[in-house]
C-alpha cells in the first residue's frame, strides 16, 4: 500500500520498507521544458542546490530527466530530514558561489560522457526544442546568470509543482519543505520535426534502433516485451545476425509513451539486421502475435509485481504518475490490468507503432523501399537576399532581413532569424544556426565571398539571446578557401637553412670565376697554338677545369639533397 | 546439305501446359481458375507460375483489383508483386546501370518498392509463402538492399524450401560482380546448391550459370571458351552434368528446358559439340534463350550454336 499525505503542502506518498530510509523531492520540470539556448538550466540548478550539501559519505544524488527532477537520498531518518530541508532552502534562498565551478563540472560530465547510439534520435524526431534537446550539449550554460536560475528556480521548484515519495515508515521528524508557492506545470507539447511517419534516418551506429510513440497503456508496456522477444528470436536465434536485442517502453508523461527497440549488427550484416527487423515489425503489424510471447511478456510482469517492496520500489513511477496528472494504479489494479491484455489489443498497439516509426538505420542502408519516408535533411525554402558565393565551390549563401541559406549540391538550408533555436558564434567569425527542426546551418566565413556586413545582418537578425558565444578556435581548424592554403603551403614549405645558401652562393661565385678564367685559357690556347715550349699551358687548362667541377659540386648536392 | 532445322518454340507456354492454362485464365480474368492452377503445382511450378504470369505486360489492372479484394490473400500478392517486378525491370531494360537514365531509374525503384511493400505483407503474413520470398530475392537485388539482405531472405525462404532453383538463380545473380557480388561467393553458393541437392535434381545448373556469367563476363566469345576449357572449370561443369542432366533420374520437370540450353550453350563454347548436340537434342522442339541473349539476338545465337553442335558433333 502506497500512503497519500501532505508534507508542508507538498504531496507526499509513503511505502514502507525492511531496508534503511529512502526520500525524494521530485519536481514536474526538466529538459523539455527549456529552450536550446537555455539549455541545462535545470541541470545547473540541481547542481547548485547540492553543492553546498557536503561529501561523498551521503548517499544522496540529483537527477534531470526531460520532464523531472529529483534530488534523493538514502540514510537515516535524521539524515534525511536535514537533507531535504537543506535543498529546499537551498532552491528558495539559491547558494550561486559555485556558479563558475558548476559550469565547468556540467561541462566535462558532457565531455566525457561516451555517446550512445541512440542519442541522435529525439532531435531528428521533436527538432531542436522541447523533448528534442535531450540530443543537444548544455549549450546554454555560458550565458546563465544567478538570476536566471534564481527565476528557473521560483517558475518551476515550488510547493505544488514538487512530490515527495518516502520508502520507510513515516515522514522523517524535523523535515521541512519550505518551497515558494506557484503552479503545478503541464507537461510541455511534443513538437515535430517529421512531415510524415513511419520515417527514417541515417546513422553511423551499426545498429537498428526503433523509436515509436503509442498511447500510454498496459497493453503497449507489454508489447514492448513481445517485440523484443520477436527480435531475439528473428535476429539472434534464427539468423545470428545480431548480439544484442533490446526493448524499453517509457511514459512521457503526456499520456503518450515512447517505445523503443535496438538490435546491433556486425558490419557486414548491418543490411540483413535492417531487413530481419523490418519484417519482425511487419509480422506483428499484420497481427501475427504468439500466444506464447504474450503469456511470457504477462508473467514476467506478474512477477515483477510480486517482488518483495514493490511499492517503495515503484514510489519514484508515482510521483511521476502524480505530477503528470496521471492515475496511479495499485498492485491489484495492475494485475486485473494485465489479465485483461488480448493478442488483437497488441495488434493495435503494433499498428501504432508502426504508423509513428522513426527508424534509425546504419550507414550505407535505407529504408524508403519498405515504406518509411526519409526524414528531412533540408529545408522546404529558400531565404530572400543577397547571394554570396562559395570561393571554392558553387555553394551559395544567401543572406536576408528574414534568415540565412545554404543552396549546395542538395536541397537548401535554410534558418529564419526570429525562430533559430540558437546560433553559435565563434571569436573568429564562424556562425552555426540551428532552426527548430533541427536544420544547421554552418557558416565559415572564410569560404565566402562576404561582404563585412553579410555577417552582421545575421548578427543583428537572431536575437540576443539565442547567441551563445563558443571559445576560440585553433587557427589551424579554421578551414579556409583553397587559393589561401596553397599560398600557406608555399609560405610554409621547407626553408633553405643559411649555411647552405652561403654554401650555394660561395661555391657558385668560385666556379663562375675558375670556370671563366679556365674557358678564356682554352680559347686562347686554341686561337694562338701554342709553341713547343708552352705544352705545359695544357696541363693548367685541365686543372682549371677540373678544379671548376669539384667547385660546382656543392650546389648540385645541396640541390639533389633538396629534392629527395 | 540437310533442309535447315525449323526453329524452336522459345516461349514458356510451349513446354509447359500449365503456363498456357494460367495466361487463359489471366485473359479470361479468371481468378479461382488461376487459383486453383497454382495451388496444385508443387513450389517450383508455383514459383514458375507466378513468374510467367506476373510477366505478362496487361496483368496489372487484374492483379490490383484481385489483391485489393483479397489483400490478404498470398497468391495475390505474389503475383502483383511479380507483376510489379517485372514491369519495372522492363524499364530498366537489362542493360548495365551506366547504359539505364536517371529517369528509368527512378521509375523502376519506384515500381520495386511497390512491389515490395506489397511482398513484405504477404511474407509476414504467409512466411511459408515460396512464390512471394523468390519474388523478394529479386526485389533484394534491384533496390540494392545489400547482399547480407538477399541472403537473409533466401534463407527465410530456404527454411521452408531448401532446394528450390528459382529463387537460387536470383540470388546467384545477387553474388555475381555486376551486383556487387564476388566470382568466390558466386561460385560457392552455385557449388553448394548443387551439392546438396537430390540426386538428379537441376540445381546443379546454377554451376553452369556461374561459369557463363564468369566466361562471358571476359567479353568475347573466344577468351570466354578459353576460361570454360580450364581443367578446374571442365571438371566442375562435368561434375554438375552427373549431378543433373547426365543423372538417370533427371526429370523433365519444371525448367527443364532453361536447365538443358544453358548446359547446351556452355558445351558449344567448350567445343564439346557432342555433348551440346546430345542437349539440343533432347530440348527437341522447345529451347530457352536467356543466356543466349547475352551474345546478341538470343534466338538467332541459339539456332547457330545448335546448328553448329550438330555439324561438329552429330545429330543424335
Amino acid at each position: 500500500m502506497i500512503q497519500e499525505l501532505d508534507t508542508d503542502g507538498v504531496p507526499t506518498l509513503l511505502a514502507p520498507t525492511g531496508g534503511p530510509m529512502r526520500a525524494g523531492l521530485t519536481f514536474r520540470v526538466g529538459t523539455a521544458d527549456e529552450t536550446l539556448a537555455r539549455h541545462g538550466i535545470t541541470h545547473l540548478l540541481e547542481h547548485l542546490v547540492l553543492a553546498p550539501l557536503g561529501t561523498a559519505d551521503y548517499h544522496f544524488n540529483g537527477a534531470t530527466a526531460p520532464v523531472f527532477t529529483t534530488f534523493h537520498m538514502q540514510g537515516s531518518e535524521q539524515d534525511i530530514a536535514t537533507f531535504l530541508t537543506a535543498v529546499c532552502a537551498n532552491l528558495s534562498e539559491l547558494p550561486t558561489g559555485r556558479l563558475g565551478v558548476e559550469k565547468d563540472i556540467l561541462r566535462t560530465e558532457w565531455s566525457s560522457q561516451g555517446g550512445a547510439a541512440t542519442d541522435d534520435i529525439a532531435l531528428w524526431r521533436y527538432g531542436a526544442r522541447d523533448f528534442g534537446l535531450s540530443s543537444y550539449p548544455e549549450w546554454g550554460l555560458d550565458r546563465l546568470t544567478a538570476e536566471d536560475l534564481r527565476e528557473w528556480a521560483a517558475r518551476w521548484f515550488t510547493r505544488e509543482n514538487a512530490v515527495l515519495w518516502i520508502a520507510g515508515d513515516r515522514v522523517p521528524e524535523g523535515l521541512r519543505l519550505a518551497l515558494p508557492s506557484g503552479t503545478r506545470q503541464p507537461v510541455p507539447a511534443a513538437s515535430s520535426a517529421l512531415p510524415s511517419t513511419p520515417a527514417y534516418f541515417v546513422n553511423g551506429s551499426r545498429a537498428v534502433v526503433l523509436d515509436a510513440v503509442v498511447r500510454r497503456r498496459t497493453a503497449a508496456s507489454v508489447f514492448a516485451d513481445v517485440l523484443e522477444r520477436e527480435l531475439f528470436r528473428a535476429l539472434r536465434q534464427d539468423a545470428g545476425l545480431s548480439y544484442t536485442t533490446n526493448t524499453g517502453y517509457e511514459p512521457r508523461g503526456d499520456g503518450q509513451a515512447t517505445l523503443r527497440a535496438i538490435a546491433d549488427a556486425l558490419a557486414e550484416k548491418q543490411d540483413a539486421v535492417l531487413g530481419g527487423f523490418i519484417d519482425v515489425l511487419a509480422k506483428l503489424r499484420v497481427g501475427r502475435i504468439e500466444q506464447g510471447d504474450l503469456d511470457a511478456a504477462l508473467a514476467r510482469r506478474v512477477e515483477m509485481l510480486a517482488v518483495t517492496e514493490i511499492d517503495a520500489a515503484r514510489l519514484p513511477e508515482c510521483a511521476f504518475n502524480l505530477l503528470t496528472g496521471e492515475p496511479n494504479l495499485s498492485i491489484d489494479e495492475h494485475r486485473a490490468a494485465l489479465k485483461t491484455v488480448t493478442l488483437a489489443e497488441l495488434h493495435e498497439v503494433a499498428q501504432e507503432v508502426c504508423a509513428s516509426a522513426l527508424l534509425m538505420v546504419p550507414d550505407g542502408t535505407r529504408a524508403d523501399w519498405a515504406g518509411f519516408t526519409a526524414a528531412p535533411t533540408s529545408s522546404d525554402s529558400v531565404a530572400a537576399g543577397t547571394t554570396y558565393y562559395s570561393r571554392d565551390g558553387d555553394g551559395q549563401l544567401r543572406v536576408g532581413p528574414e534568415g540565412v541559406s545554404y543552396v549546395g549540391d542538395g536541397a537548401p538550408l535554410t534558418v529564419g532569424y526570429a525562430d533559430c533555436a540558437v546560433m553559435l558564434a565563434w571569436p573568429d567569425g564562424a556562425r552555426q544556426l540551428i532552426g527548430p527542426d533541427a536544420i544547421v546551418l554552418h557558416i565559415e566565413p572564410t569560404l565566402f565571398d562576404l561582404h563585412p556586413a553579410a555577417m552582421k545582418v545575421i548578427d543583428t537578425g537572431v536575437p540576443a539571446d539565442r547567441q551563445v558565444a563558443m571559445p576560440p578556435r585553433d587557427p589551424e581548424s579554421i578551414p579556409q578557401p583553397r587559393a589561401v592554403r596553397e599560398i600557406r603551403e608555399y609560405l610554409a614549405r621547407p626553408k633553405r637553412a643559411g649555411w647552405e645558401v652561403l654554401l650555394m652562393v660561395l661555391s657558385g661565385l668560385a666556379t663562375l670565376t675558375i670556370g671563366g678564367f679556365t674557358l678564356l685559357l682554352t680559347l686562347a690556347m686554341f686561337i694562338e697554338p701554342s709553341t713547343e715550349g708552352e705544352t705545359w699551358m695544357w696541363g693548367v687548362v685541365a686543372v682549371g677545369w677540373l678544379l671548376t667541377v669539384i667547385l660546382a659540386l656543392p650546389i648540385v648536392l645541396l640541390r639533389r639533397g633538396r629534392r629527395r | 546439305m540437310p533442309a535447315p532445322l525449323p526453329p524452336p518454340d522459345f516461349a514458356a507456354t510451349a513446354a509447359y501446359p500449365q503456363v498456357r492454362a494460367g495466361l487463359a485464365a489471366l485473359t479470361a480474368g479468371d481468378w479461382p481458375a488461376l487459383r486453383a492452377l497454382v495451388d496444385a503445382q508443387e513450389p517450383h511450378g508455383r514459383t514458375f507460375l507466378v513468374d510467367q504470369v506476373g510477366d505478362a505486360p496487361d496483368a496489372g489492372d487484374f492483379l490490383r483489383g484481385v489483391h485489393a479484394g483479397q489483400p490478404e490473400d498470398p497468391l495475390a500478392g505474389a503475383l502483383l508483386g511479380a507483376h510489379l517486378i517485372r514491369a519495372g525491370w522492363r524499364i530498366r531494360t537489362a542493360e548495365r546501370a551506366a547504359n539505364v537514365s536517371r529517369e528509368q531509374f527512378a521509375q523502376f525503384f519506384d515500381h520495386l518498392r511497390r512491389a515490395e511493400q506489397v511482398l513484405i505483407d504477404v511474407t509476414a503474413r504467409h512466411p511459408e509463402e515460396i512464390s512471394a520470398w523468390t519474388q523478394r530475392v529479386t526485389s533484394a537485388r534491384g533496390l540494392e538492399v545489400g547482399q547480407a539482405e538477399a541472403r537473409r531472405r533466401y534463407d527465410r525462404l530456404a527454411a521452408h524450401e531448401p532446394h528450390h532453383l528459382p529463387a537460387q538463380t536470383q540470388l546467384l545473380q545477387q553474388f555475381c560482380p555486376k551486383w556487387s557480388g564476388t566470382w568466390e561467393r558466386a561460385h560457392a553458393f552455385a557449388r553448394e546448391c548443387a551439392e546438396t541437392a537430390p540426386a538428379g535434381a537441376p540445381n546443379a545448373v546454377l554451376v553452369i550459370e556461374a561459369y557463363l556469367e564468369h566466361a562471358l563476363d571476359h567479353g568475347n566469345m573466344a577468351a570466354a571458351g578459353e576460361f570454360l576449357r580450364a581443367q578446374r572449370a571442365r571438371d566442375e561443369i562435368h561434375d554438375a552434368a552427373r549431378r543433373s542432366i547426365w543423372h538417370p533420374e533427371f526429370r523433365h520437370g519444371w525448367s527443364w528446358v532453361s536447365v538443358r540450353s544453358t548446359f547446351a550453350l556452355a558445351f558449344c563454347l567448350m567445343h564439346e559439340w557432342t555433348a551440346a548436340a546430345q542437349q539440343f537434342a533432347a530440348l527437341g522442339d522447345f529451347g530457352d534463350t536467356w543466356f543466349f541473349d547475352y551474345l546478341g539476338d538470343g534466338a538467332k545465337e541459339f539456332q547457330r550454336f545448335r546448328d553448329r553442335a550438330y555439324a561438329k558433333g552429330g545429330r543424335p
